[in-house]
């Protein structure tokens, strides 16, 4: 599904440079479900922007399904982002003053499906995650756990092979917390590819794979035999 | 696709209404008093057009300050007959006044030929023109405007009524149509005598002499005129002597005058259009800062530069076509208001609805593009941390 190859990311911060990913390498299989843990620093976020096609590598090779992005163009990458990427914010990242059902046809817009099959998916997709009765609601006449039920839905439109989720229940609680990784679970049992980062290690137990990542390098990648429910 | 950008654009600036409605105000003064300036000016060129084109445009006008500079009757004849002349009268002008009410009434007195009558297209609600036999015998008639009868004969049918002139006894033959206002004066205050007793009655007028002269058709304007300067040229010791100018000289120039000053002042009104898109930039500029994480969201979802450019663009031009819309608007009502205030007909023409729209959309696109491009600059890393 993608793989990395000695990559690295350098960051310019004034004079010094940060080292954000130091020759990484690893590759996620087609219906993985795989944490990447690390404390704050560790470099885990640069290396979702990378694996997410949100910035570029500084050295090393990226492949996405079978796509080396390495010199995209801007526009490319936002194709490939748009179309292969579902993503998952902490912060939900829903646009306020749209519907849950617009903010889910948004990724479709720019892909360019017509408005009234994006009305339909939209509404399908929305009744899966549970939401069939919020569609019209904006999101801040949503709890916190539907939002991030909606981001999901948001992240499913257009029918992406990897599910991108960043600290999915960092502002959730336990309870609600539980209900989106449930569904993130779920999604991987239908075949979604999906990459989880996050600091909690509870978080990380839902998936069958945890990479730790310590100061831009993977000090750790351990497998789970069975499922963890 | 477009229809999309526009309604996600909307959404946006109806999200903050007072905000795009304040930023529209730039706008508005803008293009309302831009087009309000225009349609001023472009009303007043057809009114004075309006008022030559009622005096006759084959006519040429001819003043003589030398005592001895005459056109002769018999030159003017031969001309005439040559079919270069319709029509020609010698004019001695003066002032008379009147009590009416206790009030000042002047009266302008023209003495003239039968034919001036044709040569100015001047027509009569009742009586007739003088005629050959008022001039040949020298008689005491007199022509007058509306007004004149209106003050003079409020009570009865002036025609038929006598009045005074200058301590002359005068019958009234005719009545003339209003005609209202122009450079020369009242033309509704007007009396028109055979134009010997106007030589007896104001001497001091001989020394100069006015010709209003018709041409036959408006091509041969110029060339009658022509006829008329070499012939004063040639009896007349200097040109300073005589001047010969026609009703379409006199349109020429007051048109030039009018668009370069129409020009000018629609020049300085466009300032506040500029004023107006600066403002617009600004508010652009505030708003792809506060939305930088909306950006952010976008673009990882895959939403391409040129769309978010064509989207904050839209919604600059969305503002300042709402703008030129109002201003429109504004200036609609300006118009009626001018019009109501001063009698002075000022249409809005379709024109304007055009210019407003392309003055407003340009203002959007050229102080937009900045912002939008601002905004799809952004990098999806470093929106998406923006908080």
């Amino acid at each position: 599904m993608l793989t990395l190859s000695n990559v690295t990311k350098h960051y310019k911060m004034g004079d010094s440079v940060v080292r954000a990913l130091d020759g990484i390498s690893l590759t996620i299989d087609e219906g993985d479900f795989t944490a990447i843990v690390g404390p704050s620093g560790s470099g885990k976020s640069t290396l979702m922007n990378i694996i997410g096609c949100l910035d570029i590598v500084t050295d090393g090779e990226y492949v996405l399904n079978q796509i080396p992005i390495k010199k995209y163009e801007e526009d490319e990458l936002a194709e490939i982002r748009n179309k292969q990427i579902g993503f998952v914010f902490q912060q939900f990242n829903l646009l306020p003053s749209f519907s849950a059902l617009e903010n889910v046809m948004m990724p479709m817009t720019y892909a360019r499906v017509p408005k009234k099959q994006r009305e339909k998916i939209a509404a399908e997709i929305l009744t899966k995650v549970g939401l069939g009765d919020r569609m019209d609601h904006k999101p801040t006449e949503l709890s916190g756990g539907q939002q991030q039920r909606v981001s999901i839905a948001r992240a499913l439109a257009n029918n992406p092979a990897i599910i991108l989720a960043d600290e999915p229940t960092g502002a959730l609680d336990q309870k609600t917390g539980k209900e989106v990784l449930d569904l993130l679970t779920q999604l991987n049992k239908q075949g979604k590819t999906v990459i989880v980062i996050t600091h909690d290690v509870g978080v990380a137990a839902y998936a069958s794979r945890i990479l730790t990542i310590r100061d831009g390098k993977i000090v750790d990648d351990s497998r789970k035999e069975a499922d963890h429910v | 696709m477009f229809k999309e950008y526009f309604s996600i654009a909307w959404r946006s600036v109806v999200a903050h209404k007072i905000r795009a409605l304040l930023t529209t105000l730039g706008v508005v003064i803008g293009v309302s008093s831009v087009i309000l300036l225009l349609s001023l000016g472009n009303s007043a060129k057809a009114e004075a057009a309006n008022q030559i084109r009622a005096i006759g445009s084959n006519l040429i006008i001819v003043r003589v300050t030398d005592r001895n500079g005459v056109l002769p009757t018999i030159w003017l004849d031969e001309l005439k007959d040559s079919g270069k002349l319709a029509a020609y009268s010698e004019i001695i002008s003066g002032n008379t006044s009147y009590v009416v009410n206790g009030q000042n009434f002047d009266v302008s007195v023209s003495g003239v030929n039968q034919d001036y009558g044709f040569v100015s297209s001047l027509e009569l609600t009742s009586g007739r023109f003088l005629s050959q036999i008022d001039l040949d015998n020298n008689l005491p008639v007199v022509v007058i405007g509306p007004k004149v009868a209106e003050k003079l004969f409020p009570l009865t049918d002036a025609v038929g009524e006598t009045m005074v002139i200058q301590g002359v006894q005068f019958r009234v033959i005719g009545i003339l149509t209003e005609r209202g206002t122009n450079f020369n004066g009242d033309l509704d205050a007007t009396a028109y005598i055979p134009i010997d007793f106007a030589g007896t009655l104001f001497p001091y007028r001989l020394n100069s002499k006015t010709y209003y002269l018709a041409s036959e058709t408006e091509d041969t304007v110029a060339t009658s005129m022509r006829k008329i300067e070499s012939y004063l040229t040639s009896v007349l010791p200097s040109a300073n002597e005589f001047n010969v100018f026609s009703q379409s000289q006199i349109l020429g120039v007051m048109n030039t005058l009018m668009g370069l000053l129409t020009t000018l002042l629609a020049g300085i009104a466009s300032i506040s259009l500029i004023v107006g898109g600066i403002g617009i930039m600004n508010i652009m500029l505030v708003t792809v800062r506060e939305r930088t994480r909306e950006i952010g969201v976008r673009k990882a979802l895959g939403a391409k530069r040129s769309q978010i450019l064509i989207q904050f663009l839209i919604e600059a031009v969305i503002i300042t076509t709402l703008g030129g819309l109002i201003g429109l608007g504004v200036s609609y009502v300006g118009a009626a208001i001018i019009q109501y205030l001063s009698d002075f007909k000022v249409t809005v023409g379709l024109d304007s609805v055009f210019l407003s729209l392309i003055f407003s959309i340009t203002i959007g696109v050229v102080f937009g593009i900045y912002p939008a491009n601002k905004a799809s600059q952004l990098e999806p890393v470093d929106a998406l941390r923006y908080e």
